[in-house]
This record gives structure tokens, sequence and C-alpha cells, in this order.
């Protein structure tokens, strides 16, 4: 039986990602499908301690990449906004570095600053240049009439949301960087 | 060798020398990470990303060099310069090693 769940992890939320679809196989919930942004497709299985980890590519990964991941245990199945989705039982896993992608500090503050320069900036970028802007013209009143209303109402909402996300996402991945950068 | 380089590479990370040390033999990615096993009886376990990672790093920096391709495993041999930077962590290392153990080195 297949089950679908809806759930919405930021660019900030990927160790939690890791966490919450591990919990899901040992409850006996196994994932078939990714569809981006925020859906997660699964299927019964018996329950089992399976690693799930996350590495962030943007478009890079390369042939050489997929082929050392699998060398190293690692089973490939699916990609989201970037994202690559990795996982290895439990059992096959014989020291603590064997469950993780990164065993050095150095390259998981590399993560955090791949991130933030391909995603975070661009979203601040199009906070700054479309979003604000059009913002502060809903509130001086420029958009009138019924179209106006839908304008002032949709600019209203995106500048929450992007208020939001850069504020969560900004202090959550300095957070990261600090834990591993000390 | 360029400042910048030097500034990067020494002192290296434990993961960083240890490659670097392996690649004097031509070896891909996974092969290097057993090597270092081995080596170190399993107290230094490199992992994938951060192996891939590097590599790419000191591909680009010029320090290692592709040599083959074998069923899409890029096989990698350390350079002149790869050579330079080893050589020179090999001797700050040593005299770590001599210092810690209360012997004074003639730099």
């Amino acid at each position: 039986m297949r089950k679908t769940m809806i759930r919405f992890f930021t660019i900030a939320d990927y160790e939690e990602e890791e966490k919450w679809l591990r919990k899901q196989h040992q409850n006996g919930l196994k994932i078939v499908e990714l569809i981006p942004p925020c859906i997660f497709v699964f299927e019964e299985c018996e329950p089992e301690d399976v690693i799930y980890r996350l590495d962030y590519k943007n478009s890079e990964q390369t042939e050489e990449y997929m082929q050392m991941l699998k060398d190293f245990g690692w089973e490939y199945f699916g990609h989201s906004v970037g994202w690559l989705y990795f996982r290895k039982p439990a059992k096959a896993v014989e020291s603590e570095q064997d469950g993780e992608l990164f065993s050095d500090n150095a390259s998981r503050v590399d993560l955090v600053s791949h991130v933030v320069k391909t995603r975070l900036i661009p979203l601040a970028v199009i906070f700054l240049c479309c979003v604000l802007p059009g913002f502060i013209r809903a509130i001086a009143g420029e958009f009138t009439g019924g179209i106006g209303m839908v304008f002032s109402a949709f600019f209203g909402i995106m500048f929450v949301v992007y208020v939001f996300l850069i504020v969560y996402c900004g202090t959550k991945l300095r957070k990261i960087r600090a834990k591993y950068d000390p | 060798m360029e400042d910048k380089i030097r500034r990067i590479y020494v002192p290296m990370t434990e993961s960083g020398f240890y490659i670097l040390f392996c690649l004097q033999e031509p070896q891909h990615g996974y092969g290097i990470s057993q090597q270092v096993k081995r080596m170190t009886g399993g107290a230094v376990s490199i992992s994938a990303g951060t192996m891939y990672g590097t590599l790419s790093k000191m591909e680009k920096d010029g320090l290692i060099r592709f040599y083959r391709e074998e069923d899409k495993r890029k096989l990698y041999q350390i350079t002149e310069l790869g050579k330079e930077l080893l050589s020179l962590e090999i001797k700050r290392i040593e005299r770590l090693y001599k210092n810690s153990k209360g012997e004074d080195t003639d730099a």
C-alpha cells in the first residue's frame, strides 16, 4: 500500500529531513518517490533501521560522484531541487563515518556555504529586486481596482513568506555552520 | 609555489594528508578510503562526500591529476606540486612529533 505525505522542509532543514525519513522507515514506510518540493510517496515495508542522508549538489553531480557514493554503499533514490537523497541500512555501517556523507567539519561547512551561495543569496536578491518594490507600491496604494487588490494581496503574502524564509533559513544555516566551525 | 596554495594546504586536514599520501600510487576514491582504514587500523575513516569534495578541490588546485578511468571510477595521481606540499607536511609533522617527545629540532 502506498501512502503520500506532504511535508515542507526548507533549505536549512536537511538534517531534520534525514531523521524524519529514517523514522518513517523504522515504522515500516519506505520512500519510493519524491515529488518536489514537498510531496513524499511511501510504500509499506518491513520496519528496518536505514540511515538517510542528503547532499546538496545544485546541478553538478557527475557520473564519478554517483559511482563513488555507490562504492561507499549508498543507494541513490531521488533528487529534489538540488538535493540528492541517499540511504544505507544501519547494519551495513561499520564506523560512525560510514553512516555519514561527511567525515570532517571542513566538508560540512562547505555544504552550508554552497547552500548559502546558490540558494539563500538568490532568494534575498529576488526579495530585494521584486518582492520588496512590489510590496512598497502596494502599501503606497499604487495598485487600484479589482486587479490592484489581487496584486496588493499577492505582494503582501510574498513579502511575509520571503521575510520568514530568509530570516529562518539564514539563522538556521548560521547555527549549523557554527556547530561545525568552532 | 603560490602563497595561496600554501595557506590552504599547510597545515593540511587529516583526511587531506592521507588522501595525498595514498595518491603517490594511482588510486580511486573508494580504494583510498579502504587503504586509509587499513593503514590506521580503522581509526581514520573518510566518508564518501568528503572524499569526493577533497579530490575535486585537490585536482582543481593542481595537487593531483586525473590518471585514467576504470569502470566509471576516476583514478588520480599526485603531481609535482602535490609532492612538494606533502613533503612540507611530513617535515612539519616530524617536527611536531619530535617536539612532543621533548626533543629539540634545529629548524
